[in-house]
């Protein structure tokens, strides 16, 4: 009961709220920029017309086929999704802060531990939201453009891939929560998830890649190389500890350390 | 700790670093009185507030609200409890309505209680406007109502009449004066204003530096309103030694004026011992200290 109550007020807070509109509009964004370079890739004659774009498209050895349309598409939500979900997870957290309303939450007769779980599973949802219409314009848009090499499997793959990775960054985000309550702004955790982006490039390219949790999506969606066939157990089991760590570390920050705005 | 107590410190303190904002701080705040909690800006109101609340952890000492004891994390003690801390907030793209709809769900609150609330403050005509739309003084009351939206038997308001215009604090005033008197609502009530405070408070704690100095009630603070006659004179010393003469043994020497106390109707006999001695008097007044001075005196400022 305490926990719909904390999850039907966390939804009633995100009315009229631009921020919504603009996470999607963001998202948006990355299947029409593939569907753009596809478009140029297999009219060469009209990408030199269009001088540097044109020249850029080519240069990124994108295949204009079924296949490299969503495995790019998995590269956008993995390394743009680390980044969007974490202005999420930030605007969530850190709003009641910079609103100066997280005095009036904490004195509520509610655990604290009700407003990080439910906070968190508002991103889950929202996030969800996002990829999903983000698959489907996708979809309407891969087939508007024709592309070639489309199957069930490759469908089923691409698709795989996408909520796969979507799911790891999700996994991710409860650390971003954590500094959003430690930093109480915007730009502690904006900064925090930019880091781990450079981070992520920088362990990527190392042994570290399997156990650096923000190298384990950048190695997956193929930021740092070929892309990793595979997440391994051992690299799910620290996402999945990142997870536990970033939603405990968040309740002990509420529970345990002063809360000044 | 006693049972007819509201609010109960011992030894509550709290250090940032090598600052003690809260030092040792003892209260009790009995049920149903209205307590004033009076301090300069920095005195330490709004730390003692948040630590009351569990906003933050006291370094030492303990609270106790309602007879429950204050821990981080546990969170039953304020079911009970009202609260507004500094400045006024609430959600900018929700409507009044709205955001009182966020406090009701999460206190369990009935339906009718939002609108109570708006009545209650007189927020009808802006029930639907979006908070970041309200001025100061409406984002004030919309705190208020949410304060009050849960019926709390104990209301913690830090500085309640920011942003209210003379109107509105009369009305808040009344409001919880009414809530006290009617209603069985316990009040504590921080200010800087002593004036306000005086005027709505039973009892009143004076904090300064994070110590509590004093605390009064209503009575004794309008007895330290000090009368006294101000001499003015060329040679205060033999002033002083006449006037001690001439039975007038409570004399302060101030910046080289005289004030005699307890004097008030014997201004002519003043006069006269000073003038016939043959000192020229170069001023005779009855000074009444108001509640501000006394304020400021104690608390180590100007006068």
């Amino acid at each position: 009961m305490t926990f719909a109550q904390v999850l039907a007020t966390e939804l009633l807070k995100l009315r009229r709220c631009k921020v919504t509109w603009f996470s999607f509009a963001a998202l948006s964004l990355g299947p029409l920029a593939i569907a753009l370079f596809m478009w140029i890739v297999r009219s060469p004659g009209r990408a030199a017309q269009l001088g540097l774009l044109g020249t850029k498209a080519d240069l990124s050895g994108v295949e204009a086929t079924w296949p490299s349309y969503l495995s790019t598409l998995t590269l956008v939500v993995g390394m743009g999704g680390l980044l969007l979900l974490a202005f999420i997870v930030a605007y969530l957290f850190a709003r009641e802060y910079v609103e100066g309303t997280a005095k009036n939450l904490l004195v509520l007769p509610i655990g604290r531990h009700w407003f990080v779980l439910a906070k968190l599973l508002v991103a889950a949802l929202w996030w969800a939201l996002l990829v999903a219409g983000v698959i489907a314009e996708t979809l309407i848009i891969g087939l508007a453009l024709g592309l070639p090499g489309l199957s069930a499997t490759t469908l089923r793959g691409g698709l795989h891939d996408i909520v796969l990775v979507a799911a790891v960054v999700y996994l991710l985000s409860p650390l971003v929560a954590w500094i959003a309550t430690l930093g109480r702004g915007y730009l502690a955790p904006l900064g925090f998830a930019l880091a781990m982006l450079v981070l992520a490039q920088v362990f990527g390219k190392t042994g570290w890649a399997p156990w650096f949790p923000w190298s384990i999506v950048a190695s997956f969606v193929g930021s740092v190389g070929q892309p990793v066939a595979a997440v391994t157990a051992s690299s799910f089991a620290v996402v999945l500890l990142a997870f536990i760590a970033g939603i405990g570390a968040t309740i002990a920050q509420l529970r345990y350390s002063d809360n000044q705005q | 700790m006693s049972a007819d107590a509201a609010i109960t410190t011992r030894a509550l303190t709290k250090h940032y670093g090598e600052v003690t904002a809260v030092d040792a701080l003892d209260l009790h705040v009995r049920r149903g009185e209205i307590y004033g909690f009076l301090g300069r800006n920095g005195a330490g109101k709004t730390t003692t507030i948040r630590m009351l609340l569990g906003l933050i952890r006291a370094s030492d000492g303990e609270a106790e609200v309602l007879g429950r004891r204050v821990r981080p994390g546990e969170q039953a003690a304020f079911a009970r409890v009202g609260c507004l801390v500094e400045s006024a907030s609430a959600y900018p793209n929700l409507t009044v309505r709205e955001n009182l709809a966020i406090q009701r769900r999460l206190t369990g609150s009935p339906h009718c209680a939002v609108a109570e609330a708006i009545a209650l403050m007189r927020l009808e005509g802006y029930a639907e406007r979006r908070a970041g739309r309200l001025s100061l003084g409406n984002r004030q009351r919309l705190s208020l109502a949410r304060a009050l939206l849960h019926r709390p038997e104990l209301l913690i308001l830090d500085e309640p009449a920011n942003g209210l215009d003379p109107a509105g604090i009369v009305e808040v005033r009344e409001l919880l004066r009414s809530l006290a008197r009617e209603h069985g609502v316990t009040v504590f009530v921080s200010s800087h204003i002593l004036a306000e405070v005086a005027q709505l408070a039973d009892r009143i704690g004076i904090i300064h530096e994070g110590r509590l100095l004093e605390e009064l009630d209503r009575d004794r603070l309008r007895a330290e309103e000090r009368r006294y006659v101000t001499v003015g004179v060329a040679s205060p010393e033999r002033a002083a030694t006449l006037l001690t003469a001439a039975g007038f043994d409570r004399l302060e020497r101030v910046d080289g004026e005289i004030h005699v106390f307890g004097a008030e109707e014997r201004r002519a006999e003043i006069a006269r011992t000073l003038v016939g001695a043959g000192l020229e008097l170069t001023e005779l007044s009855l000074v009444r200290e108001d509640l501000e001075s006394y304020f400021l005196r104690l608390t180590g400022g100007a006068p």
